[in-house]
């Protein structure tokens, strides 16, 4: 079948930058949830290497080794908590039908700056610098020494990660109304009472989580 | 072809048909007369519909053809839905008019 064109194409330009922070207009359901879960997955594995947690829907902390599971669950705990509110808030909200796998596979999409957060933390300097800044607040950890040149992929890597958060919330509120078909005030009062829901479910539930397998002593990163 | 246009460019407001010709015979009607609630439609919208309607109704079809995603083609044909419902206002006052 050949593509029809009943609206005038966007330019180059806008297409990129529609793929970039809109990418829900071209790609949603049972696609953009397996490429979705396939990221945080990836996120998890390089969160794995670098010690770096995804602990809360926009929660990016460095620390405690584990299991590779654990680091993939928490990826996934943090996708449906987001999704599963926002899904309920667009049943509220929204009087248009729309499909449950359009809310979960965009919110899955939606993770992917955390791809490259999770790239970002991996270097050893980053370790270094949170176990120096734990010595220094004297937290128990041995002391460390560091040199300027990881404090520079520290600071790289903390702006790096601010940005990613900026982008993933923004891609987050697009999922939502794109899924949804919300658009204006409605849309942005319901995100952001979804987002801060599904940042103390995420949290009540990954703590749990931990507690329950590592023990009560395992509650923070 | 020249695109019909539906909204007047001095005041926004909806246009009407005032007169038809037969182009065989040279015939002219002139009255005032509704345009249809889908003629009122702008062109994109009114080219997304005829491919929808080509598509069987499926949004999955419409959402292949258009290289675009389910919700995005789903929200654009409510959006159509709303404005083909706003042109259609007019024709029931009208009607309820002539009652």
């Amino acid at each position: 079948m050949t593509e029809k064109t009943t609206n005038s194409q966007p330019s180059p330009d806008k297409r990129l930058s529609q793929w970039l922070f809109n990418p829900f207009k071209f790609i949603a359901g049972f696609r953009a949830l397996l490429l979705g879960v396939a990221i945080i997955l990836l996120s998890a594995f390089f969160g794995w290497l670098g010690n770096t947690h995804f602990d809360g829907v926009i929660d990016v902390h460095t620390g405690l080794q584990g299991p590779l599971w654990f680091f993939c669950t928490e990826g996934l705990i943090n996708w449906v908590c987001m999704a599963i509110p926002l899904f309920f808030f667009g049943l509220i909200v929204s009087h248009r039908s729309f499909r449950m796998i359009d809310v979960l596979g965009t919110q899955a999409l939606a993770r992917w700056p955390y791809l490259v957060t999770s790239l970002a933390m991996l270097p050893g300097a980053n370790r270094r610098f949170a176990e120096y800044i734990m010595s220094r607040l004297g937290m128990g950890a041995a002391a460390v020494s560091i040199n300027y040149v990881d404090m520079l992929i520290f600071a790289f890597a903390m702006l790096l990660s601010i940005l990613m958060v900026i982008w993933m919330v923004t891609l987050m509120y697009r999922a939502y109304a794109v899924s949804c078909n919300i658009k204006g005030a409605k849309a942005i009062i319901t995100f952001i009472i979804g987002l801060l829901s599904a940042e103390v479910l995420s949290k009540i539930v990954i703590i749990a989580l931990l507690t329950n397998r590592f023990g009560a002593n395992s509650t923070s990163f | 072809m020249k695109v019909l246009p539906t909204i007047c460019p001095a005041c926004s407001n909806q246009l009407k048909v005032k007169s038809l010709i037969c182009l065989q015979c040279d015939t002219e009607i002139q009255g005032q007369y509704e345009l249809s609630a889908l003629a009122s439609l702008n062109g994109d919208d009114q080219s997304f519909i005829l491919e929808f309607m080509k598509a069987s109704g499926s949004l999955k079809e419409m959402a292949k053809l258009l290289r675009l995603s389910y919700p995005t083609v789903r929200n654009r044909l409510d959006e159509i839905i709303e404005r083909v419902k706003l042109a259609e206002k007019p024709e029931e006052n009208s009607r309820k008019e002539n009652l």
